[in-house]
């Protein structure tokens, strides 16, 4: 079909203006069909993008579809011989990668310029995986994921962003986890595209504006589970640098637990959900009253104890104290006791009992008779009393 | 009673004085002036213990009027 470079002026359509007074000036047709045999001198090349608007039809020559590039959305149209596509049994759906191999293309008829392509492969998940192991071993070399990268979730944020989709359960899950737990908490959210070509773009724009307000603490990243490819921005390397490289820390928490867009490994802390994000970002109110009733009791209790034994620590030995002046004198008392008795022991009474008497002249004891005179009183004592006697 | 002294240096010396009378070595003088002093030390002690009690009770309280 098409005609060659060999077309042209030289070939069967001429392309020739028009004079119109002295202006020269070409038809539509002709114009066309110039630039047409311009493009169609352009090399055969392979072009990657993602299928979208796929149209086919059964008396229809060609299909027609969208090829998308998924990093900025530029768009391209292509057709492509239905033969020839429904030979390669691609069984494509819209958002599918492919290489496309053909040669650009004007469609005269309509001035729209397009890909003709002669042939089409899929571009597996095998080859995004590739693409995606490369990105991560560069990332990681530049020491994006260390873990001394990692930075503390403040305990008591003052004001949380999220980023998330415009409706999305990630975004509800994160909110409710957050205000139950934490009703002071102050969140504002940067609702986002979370999903196909403009979605890393959106998200790093996204990041940047809530990082620019004053005050800002944390930020979470939320998405829902999806496909590989649903999730392929959140491993898109703008995305990656603008949250390792946040002012604040980032709570990453894209996709089910099985899934680990390269995200997660530049924020500061991951979480496996949404809800499991809330519960890392925001302490629970609740339980931090309770642990706070529970310390305040001990402390209490722990008062009373103290001073309780104290108390009787101080009542024993006042106890002590206060008994031991009268065992002091009670033991004094004792000790005289047993002198006294000694004394006793060692007093002339028990000779008296023997038989023995004292005799006394005026209060003196009487050792011998010579200095006694005759008629004299003297007082006698024996072991049971006393009597008056006259000397002979 | 100075007022560096604090609860636990009374306390010592308390005990201290309860052990010089139980050991019984005191003179009677001495005995009594100690045993007068270990009263001393007792009323101290005692009083910082009730100013304690009475500053948990009031702090009971107040927690227990701030209670939401």
């Amino acid at each position: 079909m098409g005609p060659g470079p060999a077309h042209g002026i030289l070939g069967k359509v001429k392309i020739e203006p028009i004079e119109r007074g002295d202006r020269k000036v070409y038809s539509v047709a002709a114009f066309n069909r110039g630039v047409r045999d311009w493009v169609a001198r352009l090399p055969t090349v392979w072009i990657e993008g993602e299928i979208t608007e796929l149209r086919r039809h059964a008396n229809w020559q060609s299909v027609f579809f969208t090829l998308k590039d998924p990093a900025d959305g530029a768009c391209l149209g292509v057709s492509m011989p239905r033969g020839q596509f429904d030979g390669l049994r691609l069984e494509l759906a819209d958002g599918d990668r492919v290489h496309a191999y053909g040669r650009p293309e004007l469609y005269a008829a309509r001035g729209e310029f397009r890909l003709r392509a002669l042939s089409l492969e899929r571009f597996g998940l095998g080859d995004h995986l590739a693409a995606l192991e490369r990105l991560k071993s560069k990332l990681a070399a530049e020491g994006l994921f260390a873990a001394e990268r990692k930075r503390a979730l403040p305990i008591w944020p003052r004001m949380i962003g999220l980023v998330t989709g415009n409706d999305a359960a990630a975004k509800r899950d994160v909110l409710t986890g957050i205000q139950t737990r934490f009703p002071p908490a102050h969140v504002v959210v940067a609702e986002t595209y979370v999903q196909g070509p403009r979605a890393a773009g959106a998200v790093v724009d996204a990041l940047r504006r809530l990082c620019e307000l004053p005050g800002l603490d944390v930020v979470v990243v939320a998405r829902g589970g999806g496909s590989f490819e649903d999730l392929l921005p959140f491993s898109d390397e703008r995305l990656v640098r603008a949250i390792a490289s946040s002012p604040v820390p980032v709570v990453s928490a894209v996709g089910h637990e099985q899934d680990s867009p390269l995200c997660d490994l530049a924020a500061d802390v991951r979480a496996s959900t949404p809800t499991a994000a809330a519960r890392l970002v925001v302490p629970d109110l609740g339980e931090l009253h309770e642990r706070l009733d529970r310390a305040r009791y001990g402390l209490d209790r722990g008062a009373r104890r103290s001073l309780e034994s104290k108390l009787a620590r101080l009542t024993q030995a006042h106890e002590r104290l206060r008994r031991a002046p009268a065992l002091l004198v009670e033991r004094r008392r004792a000790t005289l006791e047993q002198a006294a008795g000694r004394l006793r022991t060692l007093s002339p009474r028990a000779t008296l009992n023997r038989g023995y008497a004292i005799v006394r002249a005026d209060d003196e004891i009487v050792r011998s008779g010579v200095a006694l005179e005759s008629g004299e009183l003297i007082d006698v004592e024996v072991a049971d009393g006393r009597f008056g006697a006259r000397v002979e | 009673m100075s007022s560096e002294q604090t609860f636990e240096s009374a306390q010592r010396e308390l005990e201290q004085i309860v052990q010089r009378l139980e050991s019984g070595e005191t003179a009677l003088d001495e005995a009594i002036a100690l045993w007068e002093r270990g009263e001393e030390l007792y009323r101290f002690c005692l009083g910082k213990l009730d100013s304690a009690q009475g500053k948990i009770e009031q702090l009971a309280s107040r927690v227990e009027a701030a209670k939401p």
